[in-house]
């Protein structure tokens, strides 16, 4: 097993650029800098996931977010800015309502760890295996369900998305 | 690999989610506030992936998988208005969607 | 797994229906009966929906290991549900807002909605809940969505997508302390676990567990369209094309009135019978709820200009009539809110079937548009006047029921500030009745505007007014059957 204080290293070394890159997305005035950012925090994402023994869960989310969302909210970026139209999205920061949130925020933290008691923790298992008997056993309705939300989702982008003949209706 | 306790992971997952509540709420490009709403339930995902390390349960990991393939399915919708609201106003700036008021 | 499969049999149809639909919709391309076939189409899987509760297993055991539970509650609302979009689907196919070649589209993911909305009342499960939840927006933001080319159609799609992902990100967070701390994601297990924590729990267990349900609250708040997550409401009930609008106004909202009874009464095990349930006192914030809910949504109603646009707002003031009901969280409290909503979507409908009436021959919205419509169409006027007055709640209409229900349990809760309760929702019916009767007044006692032309109601449209006008009417003098459909689905008897 490595070295307890290079795993914790890591840890924050991640754990920085997930909210950093975060910050990125959330902030920067330029869309196509908040596009690229938000590729690095999914990518943190993942590692993270990776820490709390979700392997099969880092992998996909490599392969769904980093691979697909990502890949996809750049090509709505590139159709509709034009590559030499303005980038920038129009920065409209207000600095009371964001100390308001941040203290929001720092309350939430602290409830959310006072309310779980940091006792032992359990040993990192491979999970896979019990996903897959999780998806195909108790949570098979859940699984199914999910299909048809996709069926509906893909059905109405397209009704949305698809260009229309002539004048308005 | 455990020696970050669980609470650690609990407060950086709020972080996330409050750095993409100030992106949903302060941003009037409409594609960088569905990047944020991204950025919300990555942390909500990376919170009940923390529980469920904390529970030990498989449930929580499962139920991580269900949420984001409707995460998934929500920014399909969402980019796919974004086209259809790209064609006939030219522009994805929230501040042009203001026709109704009352 | 055979009883696991009948248990949610009428879902297994609806699911199959959408696919039908589709398809359908692809084959029969642009033959000239399109819209009446798959019309035709969905009503007869809507039928068959309906025949599949007769296979329905006894009892209603909970299914798939407690994911969804076959109680009363959850029959009695996805029986409600196939009636709200057989008058979605007919709305659809009478509108010509709803062009004929998209009428496939508009129908398939009217009925994923409903779909949406059935699993949603039955979810005892958190991550059922979220995922029905989905199953209910991402479909309606379609449908709101749906005159492409029209901006106000797309800004009405646009601010329901943003209010909707942004509370449903909110509820997942809140769905997520809630798994923290109870160790489980079934409805039923976490609340007894969170009261027992509560009892004995820390400040930070209380805190994180009022987060936590606050949290939570956003998810159906916004379906509900309860303040402070109302705002959407307005812009997209205008937006959105007039049957879309009548559905979402009953569909969605009902929905999400059940799953809050679901998830408060039965998961918390909250009313005002019982101490506070995981450390909240649930009525008193619910009773606030409700207080601003319907004050906000009365008040904002009266200036309105636009018909669609005062009937959101009258629709934000009958969630928070709700709320109270829920609230109040006995089982006479939830009858009445099972007694209240049938009624809540005749009128409604009605309602709204009128205004796309109108609009079909004037192409207006606005109230100044409805000055002497006696005089061009007097079935129509009566019509719409009994609706606008139901909806008020006088008698003996039967909105004055559905109110008569409610107020009688709040009261019944015998504590001061369900009094208060009380009387802040009679004044408010009061005030609603201005906004209503304004409307009444400008279509019986103005005279119409020079060259208004006369409001003909093609035959279907009159049948279907009809088919909701009679009961509004019969159901304030006789309403003992529902009372009894409700009382089941409140569990009061088996």
């Amino acid at each position: 097993m490595t070295d307890p204080i290079v795993s914790a290293m890591v840890f924050y070394a991640l754990a920085a650029f997930t909210l950093v890159a975060a910050g990125f997305v959330a902030l920067s005035g330029n869309i196509v800098h908040s596009a690229f950012a938000l590729f690095a925090t999914l990518f943190g994402v993942a590692g993270l996931y990776a820490y709390l023994s979700a392997d099969l869960l880092a992998v996909v989310q490599m392969l769904v977010y980093v691979g697909g969302i990502s890949v996809l909210v750049l090509f709505a970026v590139m159709l509709t800015s034009g590559l030499d139209g303005p980038l920038t999205s129009n920065p409209t920061f207000r600095l009371g309502g964001g100390i308001v949130l941040m203290l929001a925020v720092a309350a939430a933290a602290f409830v959310a760890a006072t309310a779980v008691p940091s006792g032992v923790e359990s040993a990192a298992v491979p999970t896979t295996a019990a996903i897959g008997d999780a998806l195909l056993g108790a949570y098979v309705l859940p699984f199914e369900v999910v299909s048809v939300v996709l069926l509906a989702a893909l059905v109405g982008a397209v009704t949305l998305a698809r260009g229309y003949k002539g004048g308005h209706r | 690999m455990m020696d970050v306790p669980v609470s650690w992971y609990l407060i950086l997952a709020v972080t996330l989610f409050g750095i993409g509540t100030v992106g949903v709420l302060t941003r009037r490009n409409l594609l960088v506030v569905l990047m944020s709403l991204e950025i919300m339930l990555n942390g909500v995902n990376l919170a009940i992936l923390a529980f469920a390390r904390h529970h030990g349960d498989a449930q929580g990991q499962a139920a991580v998988f269900i949420v984001m393939a409707v995460a998934a399915a929500e920014v399909a919708v969402g980019l796919a208005l974004a086209i259809a609201l790209f064609r006939h106003e030219g522009s994805v700036d929230l501040d042009r969607a203001t026709r109704m008021k009352g | 797994m055979l009883t696991n499969l009948l248990a949610i049999g009428p879902e297994l149809v609806l699911t199959l229906t959408v696919v039908l639909v589709l398809i359908a919709d692809l084959v029969i391309g642009d033959r000239p009966a399109r819209r009446g076939s798959l019309a035709v189409l969905s009503f007869a899987g809507l039928a068959a929906a309906a025949a599949t509760f007769f296979l329905l297993p006894d009892g209603g055991p909970a299914a798939f290991g407690g994911l969804v539970s076959g109680d009363g509650l959850g029959v009695f609302f996805r029986g409600l549900f196939l009636v709200a979009a057989f008058f979605g689907v007919a709305f659809g196919a009478l509108s010509d807002e709803i062009p004929v070649e998209r009428f496939g589209e508009y129908a398939a993911m009217l009925l994923a909605t409903t779909l949406g909305m059935s699993f949603l009342v039955q979810s005892q499960n958190l991550l059922m809940i979220l995922l029905s939840l989905e199953l209910v927006s991402l479909p309606s933001y379609v449908l709101a969505g749906f005159r492409r080319g029209d901006s106000r159609s797309s800004e009405a799609a646009l601010k329901y997508v943003l209010y909707g992902a942004a509370a449903s990100g909110l509820m997942l967070y809140g769905f997520s302390l809630l798994y923290g701390m109870a160790g489980t994601l079934d409805l039923s297990a976490i609340g007894p676990a969170l009261n027992a924590k509560a009892a004995g729990g820390s400040v930070g267990i209380r805190a994180g567990i009022a987060l936590a349900a606050l949290l939570s609250l956003a998810g159906f708040g916004y379906k509900v369209a309860a303040v402070p997550f109302h705002q959407w409401c307005p812009d997209v009930y205008e937006g959105a094309p007039t049957p879309v609008t009548a559905f979402l106004s009953v569909g969605p909202k009902a929905a999400g009135v059940a799953a809050l009874i679901r998830f408060v009464v039965i998961g918390f095990g909250a009313s005002v019978a019982t101490p506070p349930a995981g450390g909240l006192p649930w009525p008193v914030l619910l009773g606030v709820l409700a207080m601003a809910t319907m004050t906000l949504g009365n008040l904002a109603a009266i200036p309105q200009d636009n018909v669609k646009r005062l009937l959101a707002y009258s629709s934000i003031a009958h969630a928070g009539y709700l709320l109270m009901g829920i609230a109040v969280g006995t089982p006479d409290a939830v009858q009445a809110v099972a007694v209240y909503l049938p009624i809540y979507l005749l009128m409604n409908l009605g309602a709204f079937l009128a205004v796309m009436a109108v609009r079909a021959k004037t192409g207006s919205e606005t109230i100044a548009d409805y000055r002497g419509l006696v005089a061009r169409s007097p079935a129509l006027s009566i019509a719409l006047a009994i609706f606008l007055f139901s909806l008020t709640g006088l008698p003996p209409l039967a909105g004055f029921i559905g109110k008569f229900y409610l107020f009688a349990a709040v009261v019944k809760a015998g504590t001061p500030f369900f009094y208060v309760l009380a009387i802040v929702g009679v004044l408010n019916s009061v005030v609603s009745l201005f906004y209503y009767a304004r409307l009444v007044k400008a279509m019986f006692l103005e005279a119409s505007p020079d060259g208004a032309p006369a409001v003909l109601v093609p035959v279907p449209v009159g049948l279907l007014l009809a088919i909701l006008a009679i009961p509004t009417l019969v159901l304030g003098l006789w309403w003992s059957p529902l009372a009894d459909l409700a009382a089941r689905a409140a569990g009061i008897v088996g």
